[in-house]
């Protein structure tokens, strides 16, 4: 599913060059549920951004579904993002005074094959909204919707093109614990229900352990990477 | 329009806009006032074109006179005049009714003296006048009839013409006053009104069809006629004029609706009285025309038409290929050349060398009247260009503002599939919503505002759908123009940074 090698990124602030990345390379399999911790400032942001086509490494390959993404153009890298990942935020960016169903709708504006149609659009929506169990929300605007109501719109909103690849930076940070666990509940599912293959991004421990795997970055390296093995378990459907 | 309104381009963009209503409708207003400004300018323009499009059909310059009889001056000029005329003199038939030294050189059998006749010969119902161009007998009502079918024909009237002593009572009751006034009496189609476009009644009205066709004794007094007989002001309609000891009823007064033609004693319209010519014929016991008045439907078609004209009238009147024509075309170009000061050996040269002279004419009788005014025009024109500048900044700054406030929406947008185009297009969409709504707006203020001008100012203003379409095609292109750099701006966001900012 991804394959990244020596994967290195550096930015230019001011005179002086920041390394983000410093020669990442790894394997997810499809499926597989991989959790990335690690302190601010360690690249697994970066990380992130790359895997999610959002930006391009200054060196080393990404592989993506057997396709080399790491100089696609930027037009490209829009279309993969459109049609084989999905994103999840920590602060959700859903779009205000807009309707949970519209804001799910949003992906299949921008479809290869343009603007979807209206009525397909709806059913698909309602569709993604059905996997995160928020049909009957489909009619109320973000701001009449609570913090894990709203994320799960978000799931829903990667979902509707029905990608591979689902990405998440930081999903529980704006979360309450309990509610923490109940998107993270939705994760593991999608991974074991669908096969989608997910990445968590996340500061906290108990978080982490719904990965099947957990890697450890700092200081823009990969520093650790084990399986968890409560979880890698889990059948895979 | 409802499925339009659900595009989701259109739906983001009416969202959008809501979120910054007062700006909004700010940078409409502006928009607004420059698209008024630009359709009031065209409206002005369009309306001095119109109203120098009627003052030249008022001043006559699509008419055709045909006269009957063809006169050519007699040639006494000096040898250097002749030599500068060249072959002009040949081939030169316009009447120079100025010149003493005339001659007739196509008589008609009606105007042989010796002849016999059904009516007086011009020379014998003039007694010691000169007899003048027109008095030939040749033109019938059926000519007339014949022209009215040529196409590019607007109207034609025919008219008997003559010097007539006008008394205020009849001469026979030897009443108090008994004046009496020297003037041109025209014998004439109920047409005439249509054809004069420079008249105008200052009381009664023209006779009707029913009086031509009962030669009822009725008759129109230009204006110099009604003040000379009745003095200024009075009203002379239902009163009752004495012509050849015929008792007349006078039924209106016509004066000049134009500043180009003033009433002046001397003139052939408004020092003159009108008659049905039945009534002419009737009296006079006479059965031919003097003259035929033919308009065309366009001014600039007089060349033709006159061509047209004269073959048709050769053919009618069986003239054979050398003979000379029976009758002489007047044009209001030739006239206002041959009596405009010019050196009549001169103008006799350019009248016949000359193509399509009266073009020549029209145009500068244009030029002259849209000088006043292109003064107006552009004044407008710079008020729009100014007043579009500064909506157009005030498009370039709301947008501007919405890309700002936007920028989170950007990045979310493209980090689920926008492409940069995707997003210039919803940009720009927006800046052209903005403009094409204060566009509307300021058609609306603008058709409002160039009748408000013809009222106040009595000016003539034409909003023309064409103007109103230009408008509204201003107004978006101010949108597209002024809407492209933030659009710009907002397509080339990187969505890394865009998601991140609050």
């Amino acid at each position: 599913m991804i394959a990244v090698h020596d994967l290195a990124k550096q930015y230019h602030v001011g005179d002086h060059v920041v390394h983000a990345l410093k020669g990442v390379t790894m394997a997810v399999a499809a499926a597989e549920f991989l959790t990335i911790v690690g302190p601010s400032g360690s690249g697994k942001s970066t990380f992130m951004h790359i895997l999610g086509c959002l930006d391009r490494p200054t060196t080393g390959r990404y592989v993506l579904n057997g396709r080399d993404v790491s100089t696609l153009p930027p037009d490209e890298l829009a279309r993969v993002r459109n049609e084989t990942i999905g994103f999840v935020f920590q602060g959700f960016n859903l779009l205000a005074r807009t309707s949970a169903v519209e804001n799910v709708e949003l992906p299949l504006l921008y479809t290869r094959q343009g603007v979807v149609k209206a009525a397909d659009r709806r059913d698909r929506a309602m569709q993604a909204l059905a996997a995160v169990g928020l049909t009957d929300r489909a009619d109320h605007h973000p701001n009449q919707l609570s913090g894990g109501q709203q994320q799960r719109v978000a799931i829903a909103r990667a979902l509707v093109t029905q990608p591979s690849l689902l990405l998440a930076d930081e999903p529980t940070g704006n979360l309450d614990t309990a509610t923490s666990h109940e998107v993270m509940e939705i994760f593991a599912r999608l991974r074991s229900d669908r096969g989608i293959t997910i990445v968590v991004i996340t500061h906290e421990r108990d978080i982490a352990a719904y990965g099947t795997r957990t890697a450890d970055f700092r200081d823009g390296m990969v520093v650790q990477d084990r399986p968890n093995a409560a979880r890698s378990a889990a059948p895979v459907v | 329009m409802r499925r339009f309104l659900r595009h989701p381009v259109v739906d983001t963009a009416i969202k959008a806009l809501g979120r910054n209503r007062l700006q909004t409708a700010l940078t409409m207003l502006g928009i607004a006032v420059g698209v008024a400004t630009v359709l009031a300018m065209m409206a002005v323009g369009a309306g001095a074109q119109r109203s120098i499009e009627q003052q030249v059909r008022a001043a006559g310059l699509n008419q055709i006179t045909i006269r009957a009889g063809n006169w050519r001056p007699k040639i006494t000029d000096s040898d250097e005049a002749v030599a500068h005329q060249g072959d002009a003199r040949e081939s030169l038939r316009h009447p120079l009714d100025r010149l003493p030294d005339v001659l007739p050189i196509a008589f008609h059998p009606e105007d042989d003296p010796m002849e016999k006749h059904d009516h007086p010969t011009a020379r014998q119902r003039l007694g010691d006048l000169e007899a003048g161009l027109g008095s030939a007998a040749t033109m019938t009502f059926d000519d007339a009839e014949a022209l009215r079918q040529l196409p590019g024909v607007q109207y034609v009237a025919g008219g008997i013409h003559e010097n007539v002593r006008v008394h205020l009572d009849h001469p026979s009751t030897g009443s108090a006053q008994g004046k009496r006034w020297f003037t041109r009496m025209h014998g004439t189609d109920v047409m005439m009104p249509s054809i004069k476009r420079a008249w105008a009644f200052a009381g009664g009205r023209f006779f009707t069809e029913r009086e031509q066709d009962r030669a009822a004794q009725v008759v129109v007094l230009g204006q110099v006629v009604a003040d000379k007989l009745f003095g200024p002001g009075a009203s002379p309609v239902g009163r009752e004029v004495v012509v050849w000891n015929q008792p007349f009823e006078v039924i209106g007064v016509i004066t000049s609706a134009t500043w180009v033609v003033q009433p002046a004693p001397g003139d052939d319209q408004f020092d003159a009285v009108y008659m049905p010519y039945t009534t002419t014929q009737r009296l006079l016991n006479l059965s031919k025309l003097n003259d035929i008045t033919v308009t065309a439907e366009s001014s600039g078609d007089i060349s033709r038409l006159s061509r047209e004209i004269t073959r048709l009238l050769r053919v009618r009147h069986g003239i054979g290929d050398n003979e000379p024509d029976d009758f002489t075309l007047i044009t209001q170009a030739t006239k206002a050349l041959t009596t405009g000061g010019l050196p009549p050996s001169v103008a006799r040269a350019v009248a016949s060398n000359v193509a399509e002279l009266e073009k020549v004419t029209l145009e500068q009788l244009a030029l002259t009247m849209e000088r006043a005014s292109r003064t107006m025009t552009w004044l407008l024109a710079a008020v729009a260009a100014v007043s579009l500048l500064v909506g157009g900044i005030g498009i370039m700054n709301i947008t501007l503002l919405s890309v700002t406030e936007r920028t989170r929406e950007i990045g979310l947008r493209m980090a689920v599939g926008a492409r940069g185009k995707d997003v210039m297009r919803q940009f720009l969409f927006e800046a052209v919503v903005i403009s094409a709504a204060g566009g509307l707006a300021g058609i609306v203020v603008g058709v409002i505002a160039s009748i408000g001008i013809a009222r106040t100012l009595q000016w003539s203003t034409v909003v023309s759908p064409l103007s109103v379409v230009l408008a509204f095609g201003i107004a978006t292109a101010v949108g597209i123009f002024f809407g492209w750099y933030p659009a710009r701006r907002a397509s080339k966001l990187d969505p890394i940074v865009a998601l991140r900012r609050d």
